[in-house]
């Protein structure tokens, strides 16, 4: 009876899921240029053996998919520095949220609102931001500052990668972690006060601990939606200067669809690759939430 | 990503209505200015004219064509009747028209010199037409040489004379840069041949990056280091992303824009009257001043149900007194001899235009024959798109441009082996 | 140990006054119970006291020591809360030592303290467990061992009992009184439930809408209601109220006219004839009487318990008349009783809900 009623569901999941899936995969032990699977022709592992074949992983050149190993080390640097960021940006603006503020309900919107928007509106707001001619270097001519070409400086344009995908999702996160907080009890804070707590100890020794639950939620979310990173950084810089805010997500796309020099069977491998760095993720994430299930109800 | 993955599924599902119903000829067309009015026009009047056939233009993104439509048609799907600029690397897929046309010899006389862009190797098969001729070439900001006092270089003028004329107005007028060229590996192919480059090896596979590429490509990362060219449009994106460097040219913040005459109707309809600019040709370099050229063709689909009807379309389209018409509306270069070779009254009420589009008519003979052969060869796009990644990164500092060099090849050749599979 | 002194103290939120002008005098060592129902300002008060919250207006004294600007911690005091407030991240032993962590107090003397107030509240072995694991009983020992510990100069309980079944509260209440006298300490509890009142004060302050209705020890508030309010919410069952009228007084006797249900005679009171007053009976004061004087009713339901007989009735005026009758009784619901009183303990209380005062003689 039970499969009665989620066959539906299992149904679309094979069809739109499950069997993409397997597509993906068998794509990715084929070569060739054919854009059909039936037209191309298995070569088992090659395509991975390809994307691993360096002479020294840690430099890049030594590579033979040089851009590849770009995207990976971009991806890597970006999730430490974007997810420690947000992370923390989410922490703040969550702690001060709590507070009895005056129009609360409008701060909470405004750092919300960011997130209601398309990743596609985010970069572009942020490109007329940032560029040689845009808002900023306006507004520091103005104020007799030098203008820095924020989106071709490798540096810069890495940094505002970062801060522009923060911007969008941190209000996001700020909401969940505001949810932690307020699920505190008041009184335990005025226990505390009566104990004589200061500040900082309150913080550590009973917000953060209380809150570590869905910390561990965030930062696994955030881990997951950084490794993806595209939407914003290809509008924004699209990958540039050179090769420095490449990331994985872009480098399939442009190997598998966009490029002149497309290679379906490449992609495919590097998409599986980076799928099973998520999977890795994901069981994490289940990890928590069912540790959290039965931790619940103190 | 999930629902991305939906929405692409569902899209490549509604896209299969571009099959057509027996009576129906579809077209997929891209604009680049106004050209999707001036055929929506023409076709109107062949519909009027012909009531039992209907024709449906479907006026879609350049994106679409490049990317999508590729798909459809390795799935065996696809429109009747489609405007590309891949025409050679999709050769397999067009129709071969020659049965269905009134006159094939008319096809042949006028039209024929660029069949082989359009169809494989060795094949004899009538695939289509071109729409436009596109070149190559330069446009110079007159108004603003003039402000500073240089002398527009003469026809004769090398690459590095441009951009010493150019750096000379930037200095003068305080530019952020002195020229820019489009970011497209296409658009410095032909400079690459001016200084002696070829493309095309043995068995008309490609050859290694010889030296006349390598001349101009250390050119290029110079002038980007030393500020002359405008480092935003190469250095700002990735891979074979294609980037315009119009926009600087129309706000006057360049002397001299490397583009080509398909951007003679944008400039005029952007810039206005705001400053006088002109068509200069290509630069020369030690070997010629070649330009590329290039176009967009309008082919028929071997997967359509309606041949015959393609084939009554295509021979409207083409007509001399059409053509001339489209051209004449759309300011692009025609390819049909007959057009050529008549009067030609371009409508525009810019003074610029016409002088620009007669500079490109010609700088055609200017055309060194590496260049010539580059449209029909099917290796092309692949090699472009190699070329723009790898000296994109040797300007961003990246790599050397030796390494830049190595790894072209190595791009081109794994590229090369994919296809053999 | 401490006295506590409230002087003219009142709290505002905005536009709503919560507490009017408290002025209150807590003894060293007494166990003093904030009582009263539900938004009468108890809690806020004990807030106030704790320093959890500033009073608008007023001085709040500890020792003789202003401690109206002081800090909650400094102000040595420490509060047991009706949720008990456990840290439920840390064990037991954690709780309790937080608070002296934050004193920085050597690790030996923490230890010695832990051990000390485990002791005294039996909760040794769960020292390593965590809140969640302990039951309710358990957790409100743990509570008021951190309190314990702190050695403070006075302890607050905000409704320690509320969350615990009825048969733990009785266990818990006897407790409660034991702690009180082992530890000597000046106690401030807060409840709305006036048997807890009565049983473990040493004195009840009886609260209504922000103001003190009275102050006193329990049988004073029990025996001398200064008011309506007081003399309905002290007792149970609750006091029985009937409207009268003053019918005159004569030779030191006034005669009280009830309506539909006769008349009484009583001490003289100082009052009009025509007043209208309230007489109030407990429940317990009255007897069956068989002829003569008395108040008529109408019986509508008894319960016998055995050792008491509770007889509903309703006076032929339609007040309902509650009797709780020691022993067993032959009454049955449908006859009319007759009762007299057990004493001459009678709540008068004029037309604003005053007590009447004896006359004046």
């Amino acid at each position: 009876m039970a499969a009665f009623f989620l066959a539906p569901n299992m149904l679309i999941f094979g069809v739109f899921v499950l069997f993409p899936l397997a597509v993906n995969i068998a794509y990715s032990m084929t070569g060739g240029n054919a854009l059909f699977l039936t037209n191309r022709e298995f070569v088992g592992l090659d395509q991975y053996e390809r994307l691993f074949d360096c002479g020294n992983y840690l430099d890049r050149q030594t590579c033979r998919e040089d851009l590849f190993w770009t995207a990976v080390w971009n991806t890597s640097a970006f999730v430490v520095l974007q997810v420690s960021l947000m992370v923390g940006v989410a922490l703040v603006t969550a702690l001060v949220l709590n507070r009895d503020l005056k129009a609360r309900s409008f701060w909470r919107a405004v750092f919300f609102f960011p997130v209601l928007l398309s990743p596609v509106v985010v970069g572009l707001i942020w490109r007329w931001i940032l560029q040689r001619q845009g808002l900023l270097n306006f507004g520091l001519y103005e104020l007799g500052f030098e203008p820095v070409n924020w989106l071709v400086e490798r540096n810069w344009a890495f940094a505002a990668a970062v801060g522009v995908s923060v911007w969008a999702h941190v209000g996001f996160y700020a909401l969940i972690l505001l949810a932690g907080l307020q699920a505190i009890p008041k009184e335990l804070y005025e226990a505390a006060e009566m104990d004589g707590t200061k500040p900082g100890r309150v913080f550590w020794r009973i917000t953060l601990p209380l809150l570590m639950p869905n910390l561990l939620v965030v930062l696994v979310l955030t881990l997951i939606r950084a490794v993806q990173i595209f939407d914003e950084v290809y509008v924004l810089t699209g990958g540039g200067p050179g090769t420095s805010t490449l990331f994985l997500t872009q480098y399939i796309y442009e190997v598998g669809f966009a490029s002149h020099l497309r290679n379906p069977g490449l992609a495919s491998a590097a998409s599986i690759l980076m799928g099973l760095v998520l999977i890795v993720l994901t069981l994490f994430q289940l990890g928590i939430v069912r540790r959290n299930d039965r931790r619940g109800g103190k | 990503m999930q629902i991305r993955k939906i929405v692409l599924a569902l899209t490549a599902g509604l896209m299969s209505s571009t099959v057509a119903f027996a009576g129906d000829v579809r077209v997929m067309w891209y604009s680049d200015g106004v050209e999707g009015e001036v055929i929506q026009d023409l076709l109107n009047r062949f519909m009027e004219q012909n009531p039992d056939i209907n024709v449906i233009l479907d006026n879609v993104a350049y994106q679409v064509i490049q990317e999508q439509l590729p798909i459809e048609l390795e799935a065996g799907r696809g429109p009747d009747i489609a405007r590309v600029t891949n025409i050679k690397t999709l050769a397999d897929h067009w129709l071969d028209l020659t049965p269905y046309l009134a006159d094939p010899e008319y096809w042949r006389t006028n039209l024929g010199a660029q069949f082989d862009w359009m169809r494989p190797d060795g094949s004899e098969i009538i695939p289509g037409f071109m729409t436009q001729l596109t070149l190559t070439g330069g446009f110079a900001n007159k108004t603003l040489f003039e402000q500073a006092g240089v002398e527009i270089p003469g026809a004769e003028a090398t690459w590095d004379e441009w951009v010493e004329a150019a750096g000379k107005v930037q200095d003068s007028q305080q530019l952020n840069a002195a020229f820019a060229i489009d970011r497209s590996g296409h658009r410095i192919s032909a400079p690459n041949v001016s200084y002696g480059a070829n493309y095309i090896g043995p068995d008309r596979l490609p050859a290694p990056v010889d030296e006349g590429t390598k001349t101009f490509a250390r050119k290029l990362v110079e002038w980007t280091e030393s500020g002359r060219m405008n480092k935003d449009v190469w250095v700002s994106a990735a891979g074979t992303t294609y980037r315009a460097a119009a926009d600087d040219f129309i706000n006057a913040q360049i002397a001299y824009y490397y583009s080509g005459s398909w951007q003679v109707a944008n400039l005029s309809t952007k810039i206005g009257d705001a400053f006088d600019w002109v068509a200069t040709g290509s630069p020369c370099g030690t070997v010629a001043c070649s330009g590329l050229p290039g176009g967009a063709a309008l082919v028929g689909i071997k997967y359509t149900k309606n041949p015959e009807e393609v084939g009554k379309v295509m021979d409207y389209l083409a007509s001399e007194d059409v053509v001339r018409e489209f051209t004449e509306r759309t300011l692009f270069l025609p390819a049909h001899k007959g057009v050529i070779a008549g009067e030609i009254d371009f409508q525009s009420d810019d003074p610029n235009v016409k002088a620009a589009l007669n500079a490109f008519v010609k700088a055609t003979g200017q055309v060194h024959e590496n260049a010539n052969a580059l449209p029909a060869w099917k290796w092309g796009t692949p090699v472009y798109g190699a070329l723009v990644t790898r000296i994109s990164q040797a300007m961003a500092g990246e790599l050397s441009i030796d390494d830049a060099f190595t790894r072209i090849d190595e791009d081109i050749k794994a590229q090369v082996a994919e296809a053999s599979k | 140990m401490s006295r506590i002194t409230l002087t003219g103290v009142s709290r505002s939120f905005g536009q709503v006054q919560v507490l009017h002008d408290i002025d209150l005098d807590i003894r060293d060592g007494e166990l003093v119970v904030f009582v009263g129902p539900s938004g009468c300002g108890k809690s806020t008060l004990l807030r106030l006291i704790a320093g959890l919250d500033r009073p608008t207006k007023g001085t709040i004294a500890i020792n003789d020591e202003d401690v109206t600007r002081v800090a909650a911690a400094d102000r040595g005091l420490a509060m047991v809360f009706q949720s008990y407030a456990l840290y439920p991240h840390m064990s037991v032993r954690q709780n309790l030592a937080f608070g002296l962590e934050n004193a920085r107090m050597p690790r030996a003397e923490i230890d010695q303290r832990i051990a000390e107030a485990a002791r005294m509240l039996e909760i040794a072995p769960y020292l390593d467990r965590r809140p969640g694991q302990l039951s309710g009983g358990q957790r409100q020992r743990v509570a008021i061992g951190r309190a314990i510990v702190r050695n403070p100069t006075a302890f607050l309980l905000d409704e320690p009992l509320s969350n615990l079944d009825a048969e733990l509260r009785i266990s818990t209440r006897a407790e409660l009184a034991a702690l009180h006298e082992r530890l000597s300490a000046t106690m401030i509890y807060v409840t709305h439930d006036q048997t807890e009142a009565m049983t473990l004060a040493d004195r009840i302050v009886v609260l209504r809408a922000g103001r003190i209705e009275q102050v006193g020890t329990p049988l004073e508030l029990y025996n001398r209601p200064a008011n309506l309010f007081v003399a309905g919410f002290i007792g149970a069952p609750r006091m029985n109220f009937l409207p009268a009228k003053i019918g005159g007084t004569k030779d030191g006797r006034t005669r009280l006219d009830l309506e539909g249900a006769g008349s009484l005679e009583v001490e003289a009171v100082a009052a009009s004839a025509g007043d209208e007053i309230t007489l109030g009976l407990r429940p317990h004061q009255l007897r069956l009487v068989d002829g003569g004087e008395g108040m008529t009713a109408e019986v509508s339901l008894v319960e016998a318990l055995g050792s008491e007989t509770v007889v509903h009735t309703r006076t032929a005026g339609g007040q309902s008349l509650l009797a709780v009758l020691s022993g067993q009784h032959d009454v049955a619901a449908g006859e009319t009783a007759r009762f007299g009183l057990v004493s001459a303990d009678l709540h008068l209380f004029d037309k604003d809900g005053v007590r009447l005062q004896p006359a004046a003689n």
